[in-house]
């Protein structure tokens, strides 16, 4: 098992590197000037060019890559933090540490004072929506698997089929017309401040709901399909010939062996509700990583765009190896050599 | 200047005043700005409405106190002189420190930190007046070092601003200060082109020593950079910085909100509301939607066609518009094939049917174009005679210049606003009837601005400035740099050149209608609407108006309880 997880994290950080240098070079090759977008329309050519200039972009990709990963790894001081290059780049922690993100040039600040605080934000909405898909996917998929092909089966597998196939930024506008617009129980934005006389429970009611509708769906689904499979394996006929009541069948024998494969696919949520509710944030104005993320590629905010990759990337191969462990876990069968 | 009640402007004002359409603390604000003192603004405003003097707090005023919500996007601001885009940044940091002059909705510009100017004939030399008794929130005096401090700052290209664009044509030189670029080549700067091109004149007159004439000065001191701070701050703009404003910054969250509080002992008189709140609504036009309908804010910086009807349909909402010389120009590069034929160029504007692309493109919130760039937002358009979609006219230009069968071209329209891109779609089936097929290429806007004054036929999006005569000096005289189409012309610009030497609207409006129809008759570019910026605020909102940059003023506005 040690070494299992010590290769997987190996493979991390190997991943890590040719994630990093691929946004990289897909940001080289994407349309549009850094130094344009940064000084706007009015800027004159030659202003424009000075930038460019300072921010070192006229580098060869290999030397600004090299000298991103030596900032990260604070190996090489930041060079943009240079007081004379008159950027005013200045990052309290100093130009060399490690885990140095650099500067947005979007938000004008080191990625490290953006990045946080959103990510935090948006933990807080995957957190909340996460512990209600997982017990409700699991109650209503097991529910609907173990009765293949009865009322509650088509019931749940309709109402799961419908709110998968709604967008979220469709059943957003829907759920705020209703609750909000006509019923005025909730507000329509969540930028996170009380201000307007919305507590942060009510702004988060809505963007919670969306997520929780749009993905239990298709976990419901998952479990369903598992549970309906394993409820037809001959074991279980077995278990029903010996006479067990249905409910020990279904809480002893069924719901455990069920659980094998929907049990990744419900970790793999984890990385859709932290770096993939773009729509929800940007639906409700949600002050959180996906919209910050969105943000920072239409602005080719390289600094921005790693720091947000590697994190993305960082969960998604944690929750991952978590995964395979659980899997082995759960089914003894299973050997993670 | 002359003694301003002959202003022509405060004239207005006081038969508004005498028809009730203002009341007399709109009268006294205003006449102020126009350079009236205040004892003179409320004298005459007694004179005219029969009443006695009484001091401000007692004159009819806003509703006082509450706190105005409004929906932007709160975008980084810590550096004022080099802001890029205006509605956002600006707004949030105006509210603490402020501009020289004023240009309100209608395109006039007023004093304001400046209390008045005077100008030579030849426009060369501009000298300012310091306000009196304005007052730093630290309780410093507002003076002409510190005025200076700031407009070198921003004249210094290391700094980065915009305003540089903008006043380089007058205040600066090219200069050769021993600087080299990366591969060791000589590169040149620009300086001020005189020592005294900035002159302190005494502690409160600050004079300019322009190198060649130019009338629009006032005007760029109000542009959205020209933030006048206090050298304290080092160009640094933040929670707690000084200013000259009615409000001071207590709370700010990049993406999230800007907390503004009232300040006492305001120049202008303590404003109306006890503060403001600045809360990121995002891009997504449902979101500000939803924000507005859920009371969340009590109105936008500015709307989008797309949000209109939604919004519309509130009853609690009213509406606010102004016109503005905001357009996408399609534009033909004149030296390229076939757009080299002035003929080629009139056909693609007579089959074009104006009325048409703005009820189409801005759901009818805008105005026809006249193919000549100037709005009238602009105070010196001149009204031409209309020249009605004509296909068969543009068919035989199109003959007489040697395509009888039409011609076949391609038009780069950047995806940046929904409505230019309708505005293109538009205009290519309304051309397809006189056989001119274009076909569109959308790009992204960033690619786009890569390549905006290179392309043969490009839909180009031109901003909002206050004068006319500023668009064309940028983007029709012979040679500039932003002059896209290459066009040259020399009676246009002989006619623009003088256009820059007249002070009075009315003289100045005489050239412009003689390069409106020079362009209208040979220009690059077909031009089908200006747009129309417009937001909706809640009912309780009291004072507010509209500005054609979308720029809102906190101290203009009140809030019904």
């Amino acid at each position: 098992m040690v070494a299992f997880v010590l290769k997987r994290l190996v493979g991390l950080a190997l991943t890590l590197l040719a994630a990093s240098f691929l946004v990289f070079v897909v940001t080289e090759f994407s349309p549009g000037n850094v130094a344009r977008k940064t000084l706007g329309a009015y800027a004159t050519p030659a202003q424009v060019d000075l930038l460019y200039q300072r921010l070192k972009l006229d580098d060869p990709l290999l030397v600004r890559y090299g000298r991103w990963l030596g900032v990260l790894t604070g190996i090489l001081r930041d060079p943009l933090q240079d007081p004379d290059l008159k950027l005013d780049f200045r990052d309290p922690r100093g130009d060399r540490y490690f885990g140095n993100f650099g500067y947005s040039t979007l938000f004008k600040a080191p990625v490290n004072d953006v990045i946080w605080d959103r990510l935090k934000n948006t933990a807080l909405l995957a957190g909340i929506a996460f512990a209600i898909i997982v017990p409700l996917s699991l109650v209503l998929g097991v529910l609907a698997g173990m009765r293949e092909g009865s009322w509650i089966d088509r019931t749940i597998s309709i109402f799961g089929i419908v709110t998968t196939s709604i967008p979220e930024f469709a059943s957003g506008v829907f759920l705020f017309v209703i609750f909000g617009f006509w019923l005025g129980l909730v507000p329509g934005t969540s930028p996170l401040t009380t201000s307007a006389g919305w507590s942060i429970a009510s702004q988060l009611l809505l963007p919670v709901l969306v997520l929780v509708l749009y993905d239990s769906g298709y976990v419901v689904r998952m479990v369903r399909g598992s549970m309906a499979e394993v409820m037809n394996k001959p074991y279980i006929r077995t278990a029903i010939l010996k006479g067990l009541p249905h409910r020990a069948v279904v809480t002893r024998h069924a719901v455990r062996n069920a659980m094998i494969a929907p049990f990744t696919i419900i970790l793999l949520q984890i990385n859709f509700l932290i770096s993939g509710v773009v729509v929800t944030e940007t639906v409700f104005a949600y002050p959180g990583f996906g919209r910050m993320l969105l943000e920072a590629s239409l602005s080719k905010d390289i600094s921005l765009i790693e720091a947000a990759t590697l994190i993305a990337l960082t969960i998604a191969i944690v929750t991952q190896l978590l995964s395979d462990i659980g899997y082995a876990l759960l089914n003894p069968q299973i050997r993670l050599s | 200047m002359n003694d301003m009640r002959d202003n022509p402007h405060v004239k207005v004002l006081a038969g508004e005043l005498a028809e009730k359409k203002i009341d007399r603390r709109e009268f006294v604000r205003f006449a102020t700005l126009l350079g009236l003192s205040a004892t003179t603004a409320y004298g005459l405003a007694g004179k005219i409405s029969g009443e006695s003097f009484a001091p401000k707090a007692q004159a009819q005023a806003l509703p006082k106190g509450g706190v105005f919500r409004l929906g932007n996007r709160i975008k980084e601001i810590k550096n004022p002189h080099t802001y890029s885009w205006g509605a956002y940044d600006s707004n949030m940091s105006r509210q603490v420190v402020e501009y020289l002059t004023f240009t309100d909705e209608k395109g006039v510009t007023h004093p304001y930190l400046f209390e008045k100017w005077d100008v030579t004939p030849d426009l060369k030399t501009w000298t300012f007046k310091v306000r009196p008794g304005v007052k730093w929130s630290n309780g410093d005096t507002l003076t002409a070092d510190q005025i200076i401090w700031n407009l070198k700052r921003v004249l210094d290209e290391d700094v980065g601003s915009s305003m540089l664009g903008l006043m380089a044509g007058y205040m600066l030189k090219d200069a050769d200060l021993g600087k080299k670029d990366d591969k060791g080549n000589p590169k040149k700067s620009q300086v001020l082109w005189d020592a005294n091109a900035i002159e302190k004149v005494d502690d409160s007159t600050v004079r300019f020593n322009c190198k060649v004439p130019q009338v629009a000065v006032p005007e760029h001191l109000f542009h959205y950079p020209m933030a006048i701070l206090h050298p304290d701050d080092k160009g640094v703009f933040g929670v707690g910085s000084k200013g000259t404003g009615a409000f001071e910054l207590v709370d700010f969250s990049v993406g999230k909100q800007a907390t503004f509080k009232r300040r006492n002992g305001y120049w202008g008189g303590d404003a109306a509301l006890d503060g403001i709140e600045m809360t990121d609504v995002g891009d997504d036009p449902s979101a500000a939607i939803a924000a507005l309908a859920s009371q969340q804010i009590h109105g936008l910086v500015f709307a989008d066609p797309v949000q209109y009807e939604a919004l519309a349909a509130m009853p609690h909402l009213q509406f606010y518009s102004v016109p503005t010389g905001e357009t996408q120009v399609m534009r033909m590069k004149v030296a390229e094939k076939p757009f080299d034929d002035a003929r080629v160029r009139n056909a693609m504007r007579a089959a074009l049917d104006p009325d048409a692309i703005v009820k189409v493109a801005l759901h009818g919130l805008g105005r026809a174009g006249e193919h000549h760039h100037s709005s009238v937002a602009h105070p010196e358009y001149a009204a031409l005679p209309k020249r009605p979609r004509d296909v068969a006219l543009a068919k035989k230009l199109l003959a007489d210049a040697g395509h009888p069968d039409g011609i076949d071209v391609e038009l780069n329209v950047p995806t940046d606003l929904p409505w230019g891109q309708v505005q293109a779609e538009t205009s290519v089936e309304q051309w397809k009837e006189a056989g001119i097929r274009v076909k569109i290429n959308l790009m992204p806007g960033a690619s786009y601005w890569d390549v905006w004054t290179k392309v043969p036929f490009g839909s180009t999006i031109w901003y909002h400035r206050p004068l006319g005569i500023m668009t064309y000096g940028l983007a029709y005289r012979t040679g500039v740099p932003w002059n896209e189409s290459s066009y040259s012309s020399k009676e246009f610009d002989d006619l623009l050149g003088q256009a820059e030497g007249v002070y009075e609207v009315d003289k100045r409006r005489e050239l412009m209608a003689k390069m409106e129809k020079i362009l209208q008759d040979d220009g690059p570019l077909a031009q089908p609407l200006f747009r129309d910026t417009f937001t909706f605020m809640d009912k309780k909102v009291q004072g507010f108006s509209m500005h054609p940059t979308n720029y809102f003023f906190g101290w203009k506005v009140g809030l019904q309880a």
